[in-house]
């Protein structure tokens, strides 16, 4: 059988495109705009708003701050906006990167060990994108007998449930994007998503481990679903409302830890069991099946269920942030915008500058994230912790735990709720 | 901002799949990883029995649960006359609940 180019790769011919056009814009730099400057010199162009009219005007309106500020204020009030950068995917992925080396640094001093240390420059810094590029430049191995459309789509799927959940968090009045009605709810049947991947992906691969890790998994997620569900109970007991963003609104004297710590304690265990982190690891558990459901995942099909996991690991935190910690609300430290740049401009020298469309971000939005996000890495921090502390425990302990003693909990807390309620300490007529 | 997910990320897979080497050698570098063993039998086995109890407990009280947020999120604008039912349903939750356990404790009618 005869192929036209046996020779052919796909990444060198990739190369010869990128190489092209690096020619191509070495030459109109070179010989494209002086032409081009000839030519403008010879045609009389029409003078508009008493100005010339020429191409370079595009360039002036880019670094023009009077011209590209509303565009910017237009382009932050879209939806795309929203989802792909600040409350949105871009956020927390960032979130989530910080997160992994700082997971990374903080196991490898608890080990003493000094962990990622030369990609970089300062502490291996930039090991993660070291990582990420290895990853994308690694051959995915699909092994045979597989359920292949199943395989390729289950760490797709994984980030996209991930990122479902991230958009239900709301980081700062009014920055949220989906604000439902039904809010927890929705974060339950998004949750639920998690174990029908898990359990998709370890069946499509056709292989041992990854089976008995996604098993695993089905039986851990499942089992802590209800103290999950019941533990935030209270909360809503309290606030009477589902939304999110109202719960928040809600906690602007007290966060809801002070009055319901037993729920907070057990949301937490939950999700750490959610989350399949150190000491519920049993679906990964490297030292007795493989790496557990993801065994058969290479390269970038890895990568992306480890971007997953992270992002759904900032969503659990934020929830835990939201429900128990109050969300946006903490003292003002963010100083208000300088009124003499809205009234007089900003003054460099013998230049003022007049920019009308100034405070890009209002203060409410500069503070509340940064309260968010303080108590968010707090938790994300005792998070962390246990890995480097816990042992591995049995999976009918695992069972045991969050079928009787979590849910006995739950129990306990709906009834501290209820008594709070009725005592008149919190509801209509009480505290808050 | 699942469909965004979903259109940023798969690229990574195509991208990957295009930078990446490719070569079929070897019939064995795509058998199931089983630390170098040559695996036998079924790669879907069956699984035990054992923890089954747990799933079937799941989908009945995990709807329980989701029906008491009906209740609890309307909780403030009820009378309180109306808690006693919910009290009573919790209870009879409670007791169900205990009941399955010690069911799915006893491994012999597994």
């Amino acid at each position: 059988m005869s192929v036209i180019a046996p020779q052919f790769k796909l990444s060198e011919f990739i190369k010869s495109l990128l190489d092209n056009a690096f020619w191509i814009l070495f030459l109109m730099v070179l010989v494209g705009l002086p032409a081009l400057m000839i030519v403008l010199f010879v045609i009389e162009l029409p003078v508009i708003d008493g100005e010339l009219l020429t191409p370079f005007l595009a360039f002036t309106a880019i670094v023009d701050p009077t011209r590209i500020l509303p565009v910017i204020h237009a382009l932050m009030a879209t939806d795309i906006f929203r989802v792909a950068v600040f409350p949105g995917f871009g956020f927390a992925a960032l979130l989530a990167a910080g997160t992994i080396f700082a997971e990374r640094k903080l196991l490898a001093k608890m080990q003493l060990r000094v962990g990622p240390f030369y990609c970089g420059k300062i502490e291996g810094i930039l090991q993660l994108m070291g990582d990420g590029l290895k990853l994308i430049s690694k051959e995915i191995i699909i092994p045979a007998k597989a359920d292949k459309p199943l395989f390729w789509a289950a760490p797709v799927l994984f980030v996209a449930t991930a990122a479902a959940f991230v958009s239900l968090i709301p980081v700062a009045p009014g920055w949220v994007v989906a604000d439902i009605d039904m809010g927890l709810i929705t974060v339950f049947a998004v949750i639920g998503f998690f174990p029908i991947i898990t359990i998709l992906s370890a069946w499509s691969a056709n292989s041992k481990y990854p089976f008995i890790g996604g098993i695993r998994a089905l039986f851990q997620m499942v089992s802590f679903e209800i103290p999950l569900i019941l533990s935030l109970l209270g909360v809503v007991m309290l606030t009477g409302t589902l939304n999110l963003s109202e719960i928040v609104e809600s906690q602007s004297t007290f966060p809801w830890i002070v009055f319901l710590p037993i729920g907070a304690i057990v949301f937490f265990i939950t999700m750490l069991a959610e989350l399949e982190r150190i000491p519920f690891d049993l679906p990964e558990a490297e030292s007795e099946i493989v790496a557990g459901w993801l065994t058969e995942f290479s390269g970038m099909m890895y990568g992306l269920v480890q971007l997953g996991t992270y992002l759904k690991l900032y969503a659990f935190a934020a929830l835990f942030v939201v429900l128990f910690l109050g969300g946006w609300h903490g003292p003002m430290v963010v100083p208000p915008f300088p009124t003499e740049i809205l009234t007089e401009g900003i003054v460099m020298g013998p230049v003022t500058a007049q920019i009308p469309g100034l405070p890009l971000f209002t203060q409410d939005m500069l503070n509340g994230t940064f309260w968010f996000v303080l108590k968010t890495v707090a938790v994300i921090f005792f998070i962390l912790l246990p890995r480097g502390v816990f042992p591995r425990i049995r999976v009918d302990m695992l069972l045991s735990l969050g079928w009787t003693k979590l849910i006995g909990l739950c129990f306990v807390n709906i009834f501290i709720a209820l008594g709070l309620l009725y005592a008149g300490v919190l509801g209509p007529g009480g505290l808050q | 901002m699942f469909g965004f997910a979903m259109a940023a990320m798969a690229p990574a897979l195509v991208i990957s799949r295009m930078i990446s080497p490719r070569k079929s050698s070897n019939p064995v570098k795509f058998l199931p990883m089983e630390c170098g063993q040559v695996p036998t039998g079924e790669g879907r086995t069956h699984f035990m029995m054992q923890y089954y109890p747990y799933i079937l407990m799941f989908v009945v009280f995990d709807v329980m649960a989701i029906f008491l947020y009906a209740w609890g999120s309307s909780l403030l604008y009820l009378p309180k006359s109306a808690t006693l039912p919910m009290i009573g349903f919790l209870g009879i939750m409670f007791g169900a609940m205990s009941f399955a356990l010690y069911q799915s404790g006893r491994r012999r009618i597994w």
